[in-house]
C-alpha cells in the first residue's frame, strides 16, 4: 500500500470517529460553558480515548504515527465543530515532544511563541520572562516554546510548578488566552533540528493546526449560510432564491473550497512520523506550503465572515445564534502563529528573492533562504 | 451541501525532466520576446511558435497517434502547458483547438473530422475559433440565432457569430447553428457544425477591443451551403455538446496566469525593504500555489474520468477574482511612480485594459456563480 493510500485512510477512519466525537458532543451550550470557564471533561476524556491527541506520535510512544494528512480531520473538526479544547495545542505538542525525545506528563499540553511584548530568556539555567496569549496554559500541564538559550531545540516547562504564574485572558471567540510569566522556573530541552526546514517548528506547526481548524470553521460557516439562505423566506420566498444572496454564497464557496485545498496540499509535506520504521519523514516544501496554508485560510476568513453575517441578518449577530461561535473564531485564529499578512512576508521576501524567475519558485514549492 | 472535493494531485517527480525542456525550449525560442509582448499571454497568435511547439509534440499532447498526437498524460499536458502560460509563451492561435476543438472532433467525428483535421492541429498548422456567441446571444447561449434550413446534401446558413476570437486567423470555427425548433427547455433543435471559415457567404469583421487590438470578430453567414457531414455529432445535440465544450475551458491554468506577466515586472521593480510589497507579493504567492493546486487537482480528477464539472467552475471563478485583482495590486504599489515607457508601464498599461475580459470569456462571472449557487443546493 502506497504512503499516500495508507493516508486516505487512516484520514477516513479517523474522520468517522471524529464525526461521532464531536458531532456527538460538542454542542452550543458547551462551546459556550467553555467560554465561561467550565472544563468540558467528558469530551477531553472522550477524545484522548479515541487517541486524538497522541495522533501524530509514533506507535511506540503510543500514538498511531498518522501523517498530518491522515490527522487532518481532528484538526479540521476543531474548526468545524468549534472544539473548546487545547487539542490542536496538544496534537502539536507531542509530535514536537516525541521529535525531541522528551517524554510529556499525561493530560493536555500547550505550545507557544513569544509575540510582541514578550520575552524570554535565560538566567542561569532556568527559564524567565513572559508569554503572552498562551491557548489554555490555566487547564494545560506543560508548555512548549522554542528554547530561549539553543536554536533548533524546545523547552518544556511544567505548567504546576513553582515559580510559574498564569493570567488568565481569551481571545476574541472567547478561548483561553492566558499570560504565562515564569521567574527562573526549570526546563527540558530537546533537539529537534530535524525540523529545521520548518524555521521555528513551534510557530509553524500551530500556524499549520490553525490553517487547519481554520477551513473546518470556514466550512461550517458556509453550511451555516446555505442552510439558512434555504430556511428563511422573505418577500414570498426563500431568500437564497435571490440572485444577489446566491452570488454572495457563490464567492464564499470559492473561498472555502481554495482554504480547504491549501491546507490538504500541506498536510502532506509537513514532517511525519513513518508509521512502518517510526523515522521522521519531511519534505522540503513544507514551509512554502504551510505559509500559503496560512495565508489563504486567513485571507478566506476575511473575506466569508462579513457575507456570512450579511446573509444572515440580524439573527446572525445575536448571542443566541450559533454563527458568531465559528465567524469569532476565523477572526481569531487568523491571527495566532502569524497572521495572514506576517506568513505572507515570508513568502513574499522569497518573491521578491526570486524575481523575474518567481514562477519556478510557486512550481518547486520551496522557500530559498 | 455537496462543494466538491478536489483532490491533491502529488506531480509525478519524474516531470520535472519534461518541465525542464519546456523551459529550455522556452528560453532559447523567446529570449528576445518582449514583456509587452508575453503579456498578451495565451491571446498571442504567431505561426511559427506554434508550428515549432507542434514539432516538440506539445500540442494535441495526450491525443492518440491516429490522431497525431502524443499519448501522453493529461497531467504531462499540465506541465507543458502551464510552463507556457507562465512564460507569457505566444500560444494563442492553436490554443482553442488543442484546448478544445480537437477533443471535440475526436470525441463527436472519431472518423471522419477527427483524422481529417487532428494532425494538423496537432503540427500547430491548423487553427480553430468557437462559433458560440452572437449579437443577441452571450451568456443566454440557447438564444442563438444563426439558422440553418435543411437543403439538399447539407444546411443553408443564415445569421451572425459575434466576439469571435481570431476568427481572421483560423481555418474552421465548431459553430453552434440552430437547425429546429427550441422546444419548451430552449436547448433543442441546436446543433454543431464544422464549419470551414473560407467557405463562400461567410465574412469575417474586425471588431477592435479597448486595447485597440484585433483579437474579436463579427462573422456573417449569408446563405452558406454547409455540407450534412460537416455536422458534429448529432443534429439537435448541440446544447449538450456546447455545454460539454465549455467544461475544457474552465479549469486550467489560463485561468489565474493571464497576469503572470505583470506579477513578473512588478518583481522585478520591488523594494525588498518595502514591508507593503512583500506583503502584497506573499498573499499573490499563497493564491497562485493554491490555484496551481486546485486546477492541477481538476486535472488528475479528470485524467482518473471523474467529471469535476462544479469544480472546474469554482476554479475559474477563484482564478479570474485573482487575475484581475493583480492590476489593481500593481497601482496600489506602483502607480504614479513607473517611468513612462519602462516595461512595467507597458505591462502595467496592457493588463490593467485587458483584465475585463478574463472573466467575461468561457463564462461570465455571474454565470458562474449561479453554476456554483445551483451545486450549493440554492436553485
Amino acid at each position: 500500500m502506497s504512503d499516500i493510500q495508507h493516508a486516505d485512510d487512516l484520514a477516513a477512519m479517523i474522520g468517522e470517529s471524529v464525526g461521532q466525537v464531536f458531532g456527538d458532543l460538542v454542542t452550543p451550550d458547551l462551546i459556550l460553558g467553555a467560554e465561561k470557564g467550565e472544563w468540558p471533561e467528558r469530551l477531553w476524556a472522550t477524545a484522548i480515548d479515541s487517541g486524538f491527541d497522541r495522533a501524530l506520535v509514533p506507535e511506540s510512544a503510543g500514538g498511531i504515527a498518522a501523517s498530518w494528512a491522515g490527522a487532518l480531520p481532528i484538526l479540521r473538526g476543531i474548526g468545524q465543530w468549534q472544539v473548546p479544547l487545547p487539542l490542536a495545542e496538544s496534537m502539536v505538542g507531542r509530535f514536537l515532544a516525541a521529535v525531541a525525545g522528551i517524554e510529556l506528563p499525561e493530560g493536555p499540553v500547550t505550545i507557544a511563541v513569544p509575540g510582541r511584548g514578550d520575552t524570554l530568556a535565560m538566567r542561569g539555567d532556568r527559564i524567565e520572562g513572559t508569554v503572552s496569549g498562551v491557548a489554555w496554559a490555566g487547564q494545560c500541564r506543560a508548555l512548549i516554546v522554542p528554547d530561549p538559550a539553543t536554536a533548533g531545540r524546545i523547552a518544556v516547562i511544567e505548567l504546576g510548578g513553582s515559580g510559574v504564574s498564569i493570567t488568565a485572558g481569551a481571545n476574541s471567540a472567547g478561548e483561553p488566552r492566558d499570560r504565562v510569566v515564569l521567574a527562573g522556573v526549570a526546563r527540558r530541552t530537546g533537539e529537534v533540528s530535524a525540523l529545521s526546514g520548518l524555521d521555528d517548528p513551534v510557530r509553524a506547526l500551530g500556524a499549520f493546526a490553525r490553517s487547519a481548524a481554520l477551513s473546518g470553521a470556514l466550512a461550517s460557516v458556509l453550511d451555516q449560510s446555505v442552510q439558512y439562505a434555504n430556511d428563511r423566506v422573505q418577500f414570498g420566498r426563500q431568500i437564497g432564491k435571490f440572485q444577489a444572496i446566491q452570488q454572495q454564497l457563490a464567492l464564499i464557496a470559492g473561498e472555502v473550497t481554495a482554504a480547504r485545498m491549501a491546507v490538504d496540499a500541506a498536510a502532506r509535506t509537513l514532517p511525519c512520523f513513518d508509521a512502518a520504521s517510526g523515522a521522521l519523514a519531511t519534505d522540503d516544501r513544507a514551509l512554502f506550503d504551510l505559509a500559503v496554508a496560512k495565508v489563504r485560510t486567513g485571507d478566506a476568513a476575511t473575506v466569508v465572515a462579513p457575507i456570512a453575517h450579511a446573509v444572515h441578518g440580524a439573527i446572525g449577530f445575536t448571542h443566541e445564534h450559533r454563527l458568531h461561535l465559528a465567524t469569532r473564531r476565523l477572526w481569531s485564529w487568523r491571527g495566532e502563529f502569524g497572521s495572514d499578512a506576517q506568513w505572507a512576508d515570508v513568502l513574499g521576501q522569497a518573491m521578491v528573492a526570486a524575481g523575474g524567475g518567481f514562477w519556478e519558485m510557486i512550481a518547486a514549492r520551496r522557500l530559498e533562504r | 451541501m455537496p462543494l466538491p472535493e478536489i483532490s491533491v494531485h502529488d506531480l509525478d517527480p519524474a516531470l520535472e525532466s519534461l518541465r525542464a525542456e519546456v523551459r529550455d525550449f522556452i528560453a532559447t525560442e523567446l529570449r528576445d520576446f518582449p514583456p509587452r509582448e508575453r503579456a498578451k499571454n495565451w491571446l498571442n497568435a504567431n505561426a511559427a511558435f506554434s508550428r515549432k511547439l507542434g514539432a516538440r509534440g506539445w500540442i494535441g499532447m495526450t491525443w492518440p497517434k491516429r490522431y497525431g498526437g502524443a499519448e501522453r498524460s493529461m497531467i504531462d499536458r499540465y506541465v507543458v502547458i502551464e510552463e507556457l502560460l507562465a512564460a507569457g509563451a505566444p500560444v494563442g492561435l492553436h490554443w482553442i483547438a488543442d484546448r478544445q476543438s480537437g477533443p471535440m472532433l475526436m470525441r463527436h467525428s472519431p472518423d471522419l473530422w477527427a483524422p481529417r483535421l487532428c494532425p494538423g492541429i496537432a503540427k500547430g498548422e491548423i487553427y480553430f475559433a468557437i462559433g458560440m456567441s452572437e449579437p443577441d446571444s452571450g451568456s443566454d447561449l440557447a438564444s442563438v440565432r444563426t439558422r440553418g434550413v435543411k437543403v439538399e446534401g447539407g444546411w443553408l446558413v443564415n445569421g451572425r457569430k459575434l466576439w469571435t476570437s481570431n476568427a481572421h486567423l483560423s481555418h474552421y470555427a465548431i459553430t453552434l447553428i440552430r437547425t429546429g425548433a427550441a422546444g419548451e427547455q430552449r436547448h433543442a433543435g441546436l446543433t454543431q457544425f464544422v464549419v470551414d471559415l473560407k467557405a463562400e457567404g461567410i465574412s469575417i469583421r474586425p471588431v477592435i477591443n479597448q486595447l485597440g487590438d484585433h483579437d474579436f470578430n463579427e462573422v456573417t453567414f449569408t446563405d452558406v451551403f454547409i455540407a450534412d457531414e460537416n455536422i458534429l455529432g448529432g443534429e439537435g445535440d448541440g446544447w449538450k455538446q456546447v455545454t460539454e465544450e465549455l467544461a475544457f475551458e474552465r479549469s486550467g491554468p489560463e485561468r489565474y496566469l493571464s497576469s503572470s506577466q505583470l506579477v513578473r515586472e512588478m518583481l522585478l521593480a520591488a523594494d525588498g525593504d518595502s514591508d507593503r510589497q512583500r506583503v502584497t507579493f506573499g498573499r499573490i504567492a499563497a493564491h497562485y500555489a493554491t490555484l496551481r493546486q486546485m486546477s492541477l487537482g481538476v486535472s488528475g480528477m479528470l485524467a482518473r474520468g471523474d467529471t469535476p464539472a462544479l469544480a472546474a467552475t469554482i476554479v475559474k471563478d477563484v482564478g479570474t477574482t485573482l487575475e484581475q485583482a493583480i492590476p489593481g495590486m500593481a497601482h496600489d504599489l506602483f502607480g504614479g511612480d513607473v517611468a513612462p515607457g519602462s516595461d512595467l508601464a507597458e505591462v502595467m498599461h496592457y493588463t490593467t485594459l485587458a483584465a475585463p475580459s478574463f472573466s467575461l470569456r468561457g463564462g461570465t462571472r455571474e454565470i458562474l456563480r449561479g453554476i456554483i449557487a445551483r451545486g450549493l443546493g440554492l436553485r
